[in-house]
């Protein structure tokens, strides 16, 4: 690849960005965000299935066991608490990386405004991140959305869409959602816009509360 | 020269900013807690004919959070157990998030420093 499709002008001429080098930087945080989340949905699903195992109830897992309709071998047992140690890994490595992938597209205007701004500086390590709650919202209000949509229409395609009452409580709190194609994509824009604003919520407090307490960022 | 290294640092800083700990912890606390509030108000203001539960699929939360029920109380319960939880999952991502990083760059610059000595 030549030097030209490497770098890009960011502001003016006279700034490059390497593209290679973010491009890099990028694949990497994927690759760790797709590890802790596989790390931390594996073990969750683990403990909540152990949990229902040991709370000393007449039917453990009645309800945590529909997730066997999604996963594979699932089931609330001893031996079903591995797989869904399995299932809870791929797929949360799945999502957090497929999540990373969208936030970090705010990465190249978080440069920009970082060399406009003339912070480039101080100790690497010590940055703190800025949360861009617009990218979060993207990024988490697509899987989410998505997720829905996906799962909807799989119970619509193994033939049960009827029988999934558990499913249609979804309409408490997206009015119009069913399980039902149209219903996933009603549900699934919803989801969505619901999401996109917790998320504003959420980025919000964190920024207050990152850099009340002295952080420094590259912004 | 010098703005080539900028720049690339600049990308470094973005790519690699530390997870404030405390602000992910209470922020996904906080928000944990709003929204599982929110989920409980929303089904006891819609209500249910006389003489049926309110939310009793809900309600099977309190399998896991002792105490909590699809009532005003209830939902103040489930926020605070919410928040807690939340807290410590933000506190645990972030420590994670963080330590990978710093993981991986200490062994990036001790590759590094082991090839310049070999060269040396």
């Amino acid at each position: 690849m030549s030097e030209n499709n490497e770098t890009n002008t960011l502001q003016g001429d006279d700034i490059k960005i390497n593209l290679q080098l973010l491009h890099s930087v990028v694949r990497l945080n994927t690759l760790l965000m797709a590890t802790v989340s596989g790390v931390i949905g594996g073990l969750s699903l683990f403990l909540i299935t152990y949990l229902s195992l040991f709370r000393g109830l007449p039917e453990p897992g009645h309800y945590l066991n529909l997730l066997g309709v999604f996963l594979p071998g699932y089931k609330v047992s001893l031996s079903g608490a591995w797989i869904g140690l399995f299932w809870g890994a791929v797929i949360g490595a799945f999502l957090g990386g497929m999540f990373y992938r969208v936030y970090a597209r705010s990465i190249e205007s978080q440069v920009r405004r970082c060399i406009e701004r003339n912070r480039v500086g101080g100790d690497l390590m010590q940055t703190t991140l800025r949360m861009s709650g617009k990218h979060l919202g993207l990024a988490l209000g697509g899987v989410v959305s998505i997720g829905l949509v996906i799962t909807t229409n799989w119970l619509v395609i193994r033939g049960t869409a009827d029988e999934s009452m558990n499913a249609m409580l979804l309409s408490n709190y997206l009015p119009g959602y069913t399980v039902s194609f149209w219903g996933s994509i009603v549900g699934g824009v919803q989801l969505f816009f619901i999401t996109y604003i917790i998320c504003l919520i959420f980025s919000w407090l964190y920024n207050i509360v990152a850099f009340s307490r002295g952080g420094h960022s590259c912004e | 020269m010098t703005q080539k290294v900028d720049v690339d640092k600049a990308v470094l800083m973005a790519a690699f900013a530390r997870i404030n700990v405390w602000g992910l912890a209470i922020a996904m606390g906080t928000v944990w807690a709003l929204m599982i509030f929110a989920a409980t108000a929303i089904l006891i203001i819609k209500g249910a004919p006389p003489g049926v539960e309110v939310g009793p699929n809900l309600a099977l939360i309190g399998i896991y959070l002792q105490d909590y029920t699809v009532t005003w109380s209830g939902a103040v319960i489930g926020a605070a157990y919410l928040w807690v939880i939340g807290a410590v999952f933000g506190f645990v991502l972030a420590m994670l998030w963080n330590l990978t990083h710093y993981l991986f760059i200490t062994a990036v610059v001790v590759r590094a420093a082991w090839w310049k000595l070999m060269a040396d």
